[in-house]
């Protein structure tokens, strides 16, 4: 569906000048400083694809959005969307795309939300019964009706959020992009929103790319993750191998009843795992579960004494993706 | 293309609707702007008033001028009002967003915030209204000037929107043109309302030529109330209106492609 | 003292900007030529009575330059922009004085333009138009002191303007109106002895004649000083005004609650 072919983009950045009459010797001085930002990216995303986008702030994201929805072109490198390219056939690639921006609306502010509904339909030339048709479902499964002839300006966030959705699958977009559409919102409207995009990949089979730093949106929502940082993909691939490669440790916390037999520091050193805390009757242990299981690793601590109970945590996907950052 | 005026149509209608919900702010902001427009005539009206005419033009012919002028103003900035704000688009970013729709960007920032001058197209009908009824009854012109001077005023709308279009579009370079578009649009207008023999040659030949404000009331007039030359003076007008604009809109696609190549 | 720290912060926030503020000026040129052009046009077929050709040019001239000490400044001094954050609640609450604050900023912005725009526009129109400088130290005082009072003045409507906003949405319609009807009635392109007498009684019942007209004529020697006792006037009226209506916003936004 979407093939990203050594995909580069290089800013010229005129150098800021200081002092007196800093802009005019700017314009004049003609000095330029190179900035890479999307470096040799390379990819392909399948039909029904569910895949996160994430990278740092200025790592090269929205660039790479820009130059496959055809804002951009590209200093060097290939897009092709369903066969066609982005730069050089524009309308028609964007005619079968929808693209929701989190904290840029895309509807007409001061009209009515059904306003900017009939204006895209013309503007996507959808016919009028089909559009109605079309508008019924979402308003339906997105809850629309309430506020569909309020002015978008006093729409609340969440509505305004439901309300662009709606917009960018009006004219039944093969490949719906999202950047931060869950930015904002409260815990209810959040889970809303996901499961409505669930169903769209999963029912309806719209190919979907997400760029958000919210980690719980991408695991919930994603089959597959790419990095990027610097410009570069750094990964890309399942969450689960991701996980597995990045190998952060698990952490257990051991209770025991009547107090245990502490290895001293030498024994410690040739466990399979780390002692991270000691506290008068508990033990905190940080361990990879690749290297050891969970039974092995309780088996060798009931060693020291009677276990009472055990709190096992596993890395947050935010510290793993910190790790790849 | 016949989609697209369809969708501009639709998109007129649908912000003019929009604005009629606030009935109290419609009226009054058509009010006041027809207010400053006037207020503007006023001051050369009073100057007319007081000296007779000048340069050998009479008050009603000024109004004229003034009044053809006022209407190509008001008809190119109700269809094509975003154009003139293309600096705030490029400031904020929200070109980009104009861009994810399926039409020429162009027309996107042309359907932006479609708002009919209503109060500034009252005002230079009336003004039009009351010369031409001045210089009909004097005899200086005869009822064809009634149909000419609406083919002016359209094809004087289209000059002013190439011109307002060219400058926009440096703006793709300059970014900062409020003051190129002060000077291009509001000075051009301000000095074009008055009979060009006013100004040097120099200036006149700019104003005929490179910043052709001039051949939007005061060329159509040496015809139609002066009787001056011959009516190919209007149909002059009306070709350099239409190359004018395929050259403006030439820039415009370069700007646009120089804007997606660089970035922001 | 806190009139000079925000004058002073006024001040200093344009100077980023002041070279394009400087290339901006050559717009105001072309302005004043136009005018200059369209007063030679008329003044061939008529003397132009007290002032002449040569005089229109120096009336002209010094106009642009007024404006931008008189209706080129703040539009309602920044208190729209208070009332829809809702800052101004906080404004009101410092123990200054509202209109105190309001002007302490506008005067360090008119210091700005004074320097970066109205002078070099003089400058300019100096060695352009071969104009004359006047005669002698008293008129530099009084043409000094009628500025002051023009700019004192357009602070004070600013003011008004700006405290409207927390009435109505709509206070940008006051600021085009004071822009179009000060223009005309401030004699910007035709000086006020030209118009009809009804209009420019109408004129002198307001105070805008002191923005543009008077100082312009207090330049060019035309006027004594007595001129400005109109000036002092409406000063006095409007400060009364400011006061009585920021009473009136306190007292909306206690019971409103902002």
């Amino acid at each position: 569906m979407i093939t990203v072919n050594r995909l580069c983009k290089t800013f010229r950045i005129p150098v800021a000048r200081e002092g007196r009459f800093a802009a005019l010797r700017s314009l004049l001085s003609g000095e330029q400083r190179l900035k890479e930002a999307v470096r040799d990216i390379s990819f392909t995303i399948g039909r029904g694809e569910f895949v996160g986008y994430i990278g740092p702030n200025g790592a090269g994201k929205s660039t790479t959005i820009k130059m496959l929805t055809g804002i951009l072109h590209p200093t060097s490198g290939s897009v092709d969307i369903g066969g066609l390219s982005p730069q050089l056939h524009r309308q028609r690639v964007v005619r079968r795309l929808g693209v929701v921006f989190g904290q840029r609306s895309q509807l007409w502010w001061d009209l009515p939300v059904r306003d900017s509904y009939d204006i895209l339909a013309a503007m996507y030339r959808l016919e009028e019964r089909a559009a109605r048709l079309r508008l019924g479902e979402l308003s339906e499964l997105l809850g629309l009706g309430e506020f569909l002839d309020t002015p978008v300006r006093k729409l609340s966030l969440g509505q305004r959020m439901r309300a662009d959705l709606a917009a960018a699958l009006l004219h039944d977009p093969d490949v719906l992009f999202l950047d931060e559409p869950t930015i904002g919102l409260d815990v209810a409207a959040k889970r809303s929103i996901r499961g409505f995009l669930h169903t769209l990949n999963r029912d309806l089979g719209t190919t979907i790319l997400l760029t958000t730093h919210d980690m719980d949106d991408i695991e919930r929502l994603c089959s597959r993750v790419m990095v990027i940082n610097h410009g570069q993909l750094g990964y890309d691939g399942t969450i689960a191998e991701l996980r597995e490669r990045i190998g952060l440790p698990t952490v257990a916390r051991v209770t025991f009843r009547a107090g245990c037999a502490v290895p001293s520091a030498a024994e410690a050193a040739g466990l399979p795992f780390v002692i991270v805390e000691r506290a008068p009757g508990a033990l905190t242990l940080a361990w990879n579960r690749r290297e050891l299981t969970a039974l092995e690793m309780l088996r060798i601590v009931s060693a020291w004494g009677e276990a009472d109970d055990v709190h096992m945590e596993e890395p947050a996907f935010e510290d793993v993706i910190h790790r790849v950052y | 293309m016949k989609a697209n005026l369809r969708l501009y149509v639709l998109l007129i209608r649908a912000s003019v609707r929009g604005a009629m919900q606030y009935k109290f702010n419609f009226i009054g902001s058509a009010f006041v702007s027809a207010l400053v427009q006037f207020s503007e005539f006023l001051m050369v009206a009073l100057v007319l008033v007081r000296f007779g005419s000048v340069d050998g033009w009479s008050w009603y012919e000024v109004g004229y001028l003034c009044g053809v002028m006022t209407l190509a103003r008001a008809l190119y900035r109700s269809f094509a009002s975003d154009v003139h704000y293309l600096e705030k688009y490029l400031v904020s970013g929200d070109l980009d967003p104009l861009l994810l729709r399926p039409v020429p960007l162009l027309l996107a920032l042309m359907t932006q915030n479609v708002r009919l001058l209503v109060g500034d197209l009252a005002q230079g009908a009336l003004l039009v209204a009351v010369c031409l009824r001045e210089l009909l009854a004097s005899g200086q012109a005869d009822w064809t000037a009634i149909p000419l001077t609406l083919l002016a005023i359209v094809s004087g709308a289209v000059l002013l929107f190439a011109i307002g279009l060219a400058t926009a579009a440096c703006g793709f370079w300059l970014t900062r043109i409020e003051a190129l578009q002060n000077m291009s649009e509001d000075a051009a207008r301000s000095a074009a309302q008055y009979p060009l023999t006013l100004y040097p040659r120099w200036m006149r030949t700019l104003l005929l030529v490179a910043l052709p404000v001039g051949l939007v009331s005061y060329v159509p007039a040496l015809y139609i109330v002066r009787g001056e030359y011959g009516a190919w003076l209007l149909v002059a007008a009306a070709g350099a209106a239409a190359v004018f604009l395929l050259l403006a809109l030439r820039l415009w696609t370069l700007g646009v492609s120089r804007y997606q190549s660089t970035g922001s | 003292m806190l009139f000079t720290v925000l004058a002073k912060k006024a001040y200093a926030r344009n100077l980023q900007y002041r070279a394009s503020h400087l290339l901006h000026n050559v717009v105001s040129l072309v302005f004043g030529f136009i005018y200059i052009r369209i007063w030679a046009g008329l003044g061939e077929g008529s003397p132009l009575g007290e002032y002449g050709s040569q005089g229109m040019v120096a009336y002209i001239a010094f106009n642009q330059c007024l404006l931008w000490v008189t209706m080129f400044i703040t539009n309602g001094l920044g208190l729209e922009q208070s009332v829809r954050t809702g800052q101004i609640a906080l404004d009101l609450l410092r123990p200054a004085h509202l209109f105190y604050q309001a002007m302490s900023r506008e005067w360090g912005q008119i210091a700005y333009q004074f320097l970066y725009k109205s002078l070099p526009i003089y400058i300019l129109y100096f060695f352009m138009f071969s104009l004359r400088l006047p005669d002698n130290g008293l008129v530099f005082l009084w043409t000094a002191v009628a500025v002051a009072f023009a700019a004192y003045l357009s602070i004070c409507i600013q003011y008004l303007i700006g405290l409207a906003a927390l009435w109505t949405i709509e206070s940008r319609w006051f600021f085009w109106l004071n822009y179009a009807l000060g223009m005309l009635l401030a004699g910007f392109f035709i000086p006020l002895s030209w118009v009809p007498g009804w209009l420019r009684a109408l004129s002198f019942c307001s105070p805008y004649p002191y923005l543009l007209y008077v100082p312009t004529r207090q330049y060019m020697g035309l006027d004594g000083p007595g001129a400005l006792l109109g000036a002092a006037g409406w000063a006095c009226a409007l400060t009364a005004l400011g006061f009585f209506a920021t009473r009136l916003a306190r007292r909306k936004l206690e019971v409103q609650g902002g």
